[in-house]
């Protein structure tokens, strides 16, 4: 059962759209009949283990890995057939990339990458080259690997593309330089009409950045919600348990289910709405005592570990 | 202004940036045609979507509580009625989160308002130990 | 209170690819900055090179000839030159080449061209350069001279040669042999661009066709077969040196036709085996040409967008 929000209607309005798309990597599916659906001008998270299911994802949308099974369409632009023209909307960060051009300064490959794209802001691009401290005379191949990753942010920000899809962008780089990063990131959308795609682990940064969220498990798109939804049918149920009383088969434990010493009292992470969670917990003998509400974080990776269902 | 989000609150991020500025009102912080920082500098402080505070502002000028000066801005609007307005609804949000952490400790609505009246009381009588002084206490 | 609705953001203008004259102009930039070191190498070479011949000059008094057999030169750094278009590029993984908005198999072909624009200026300096020394040391630019000829193909054992068998011809190289330098590196640089673009291990196949190479000797050897030691050779040569075989490419013959003999009397001298033919070389040009084309366009199409159907 999946837990979404996209309009039954067509796919107007999504900048990005994946029809059943399936990739097998020798015998683990990396993404089995996903339907990500992002909504033009939405900052959304895609959380995960670690596997190939995200990197896959960017690199199909970049043309990069051709999937098994299904499509992908970038602004109703199909990411195969149209490659060329999809990649042109779109600022990517990828996990890692090794270019040719390891005798140019940063400097220069910043002027190479610009001759590709019309849209290239130069004085926004040395701003952004700033406030990332990059030093554009260091050759590209002496980059240790957070300042890799910062040139690949400007080179993908500077021109102001409507998508920007980034593959763990933070990674490697220190706590101060994140924050400004995501400062970045943010003050980039209040300028630029754009949508985020983006994988992190650090999905405790993304708290408030983010809008929506997907939740890869086993290749499978167990979860695609906007935050209020997550926020509201994912809670933390403290409840009091008569003796002797079993956890129900159709409640899964989630990992962090705990009991207190007495064993009268358990703690669990459900997902679903609270009125009928309630209900049913009600219905077995147990009683409600407390409901929070839980971070981004916790919640999405409820989806992860356990489900209710109903 | 100060705004802080909280991650653990539920309501949805507009909702609690509109409080936020409600609160700055009510305490006086923000004032009568003061400016609210802009769109892009709040978006980028809170690290929020900056559609997510344009939505907060524009709700808040839908309300009559700020208004928007073409190419300047959003100010708060010159009328101070709403004060009253700002009040409950400042009121009623901090009265929920009372009764919230109530529940959790297992208090009565009744039990918690008593309390409520006798802290009040020991504080006009020793104003050392305010509930203000006693917060700031904690901080640090 | 009512949830008030999101503003719709407006459909984005869709941003444009680039041109592609924009692109091949940038990536003859590039590969500018890329090749900088071994052209500085080369040009310390030359540099050498000219100081070596002007002390020649000096010491033997005899002026030096314009030869197209120098044209192996710019064959050989044709077929080396891939090696530094495509060093460091994830050619098969996410390189930043494939993740630009460029039709892939293009941007590819793209870089290649990029790579020859570079080499022909290359070779264009190293003919200048050649003009120079033979003028500058009196020689005979036109490179007329006589030459002797052998009567048939085989050369003789030594000492078994006359004198008086050997045929003088005054031969002069028609001018469009002075393309040679030009046709050889173009035709060199295009196997060996579509060999760095097409496989995912050159190093690997390299070691691999050598060994096979020693193997098939080794194993030839052993089984004392005379005939594929025979048919091996005679592959061998029609590859190398036969009329349309790679020396057609890179010095239209004058390499292998022109060879040492000893003659009856002692004396070493050097013959011809026959006289380049222009026509030859004007279709093994265009043979090895059109394989390199064809082998490069297999290769780059290993890189074109994947498209479903």
């Amino acid at each position: 059962m999946s837990h979404s929000t996209h309009p039954a209607s067509g796919d107007e309005g999504f900048a990005v759209t994946t029809h059943a798309l399936s990739k097998r990597y020798g015998g683990e599916p990396a993404l089995d009949r996903v339907e990500l659906r992002v909504p033009e001008g939405a900052v959304y998270v895609l959380i995960g283990p670690n596997g190939a299911g995200k990197s896959t994802t960017f690199k199909i949308l970049m043309n990069l890995e051709r999937p098994d099974s299904g499509s992908a369409e970038v602004f109703g632009l199909d990411t195969g057939r149209q490659g060329p023209k999809a990649r042109a909307q779109v600022g990517y960060v990828p996990e890692r990339q090794d270019s040719g051009y390891r005798a140019m300064t940063c400097g220069r490959l910043l002027q190479h990458v610009a001759a590709y794209y019309s849209t290239w802001d130069h004085a926004y691009a040395e701003q952004l080259t700033r406030a990332l401290d990059l030093r554009l005379q260091r050759r590209v191949g002496g980059l240790s690997k957070g300042e890799a990753r910062r040139l690949q942010l400007v080179m993908a920000l500077a021109h102001r593309p409507p998508l920007l899809l980034l593959d763990e962008p933070t990674d490697g780089l220190d706590p101060l330089v994140r924050k400004r990063v995501l400062a970045l990131l943010t003050e980039h959308l209040a300028d630029t009409p754009t949508t985020v795609l983006i994988s992190t682990h650090h999905v405790y940064e993304m708290e408030t950045l983010a809008d929506h969220v997907g939740v890869l498990r086993d290749g499978r798109l167990v979860a695609q919600l906007d935050r209020d939804e997550l926020k509201r049918t994912v809670r933390r149920y403290r409840i009091e348990v008569p003796e002797g009383w079993e956890s129900p088969p159709e409640f899964r434990v989630a990992a962090d289910a705990s009991r207190s010493p007495n064993r009268r009292e358990l703690q669990w992470t459900l997902v679903g709405d609270e009125r009928s969670v309630a209900e049913k917990l009600a219905l077995t003998g147990a009683r409600v005592r407390e409901v929070t509400s839980l971070g981004l974080e916790d919640a999405a990776l409820a989806f992860l570990d356990g489900e209710v269902t109903g | 202004m100060l705004v802080t989000l909280d991650p653990r609150d539920a309501r949805p991020l507009y909702l609690q940036i509109m409080d936020e500025v409600r609160r700055a009102l009510v305490l006086g912080t923000l004032r009568a045609e003061d400016p609210l920082p802009s769109v892009r500098e709040l978006a980028s402080e809170l690290v929020v979507n900056p559609r997510t505070v344009s939505q907060a502002y524009r709700e808040l000028e839908r309300e009559g509580v700020v208004y928007v000066r073409r190419g300047q801005g959003t100010f708060v609007a010159p009328e101070f009625d709403r004060d009253r307005q700002e009040r409950d609804a400042l009121a009623r949000a901090v009265a929920k989160r009372a009764l919230i952490e109530a529940r959790r400790n297992g208090l009565g609505v009744d039990e918690l308002v008593t309390m409520i009246r006798e802290v009040a009381a020991d504080e006009e009588a020793e104003p050392s130990r305010s509930a203000y002084a006693a917060n700031e206490g904690e901080k640090q | 209170m009512t949830q008030p609705v999101l503003q719709p953001v407006l459909q984005p203008v869709l941003h444009s690819t680039p041109r592609p004259r924009d692109v091949l102009r940038e990536q003859v930039r590039a590969l500018g900055i890329a090749i900088k070191l071994p052209a500085v190498v080369a040009v310390a070479l030359a540099a050498l090179a000219t100081i070596l011949v002007a002390s020649r000059l000096f010491d033997a008094g005899k002026p030096i000839d314009f030869a197209p057999e120098l044209s192996m030169l710019p064959g050989i750094v044709g077929l080396l030159l891939p090696i530094g278009v495509w060093r460091g590029e994830d050619r098969f993984g996410a390189g930043l080449l494939w993740t630009l908005p460029v039709d892939r198999r293009h941007h590819a072909l793209t870089r290649v061209c990029a790579g020859w624009v570079w080499l022909m200026a290359a070779v264009a300096l190293f003919v200048l350069w050649l003009f120079a020394i033979t003028l500058i040391s009196g020689g005979n630019v036109t490179a007329e001279s006589t030459i002797l000829v052998l009567p048939s193909s085989v050369v003789p054992e030594p000492g078994t040669l006359d004198a008086a068998s050997l045929e003088s011809v005054r031969w002069t190289p028609r001018p469009l042999l002075w393309l040679v330098p030009f046709t050889s590196a173009t035709g060199a640089y295009l196997l060996a661009s579509a060999f760095a673009l097409g496989t995912r291990h050159p190093i690997r196949w390299l070691v691999g066709a050598v060994l096979t190479f020693f193997a098939f000797l080794g194993f030839a050897e052993a089984a004392h077969s005379r005939v594929l030691l025979q048919g091996g050779n005679r592959v061998l040569v029609a590859l190398m040196d036969g009329p349309y075989g790679i020396d057609a490419l890179l010095t239209a013959r004058t390499e292998s036709l022109h060879t040492e003999a000893t003659l009856s009397t002692g004396e070493k001298v050097g013959v011809w085996r026959g006289l380049p033919d222009l026509g030859q070389w004007v279709k093994a040009t265009l043979l090895w040409t059109s394989v390199g084309l064809a082998a490069l366009w297999a290769a780059a199409s290993r890189h074109r967008e994947r498209r479903r159907g």
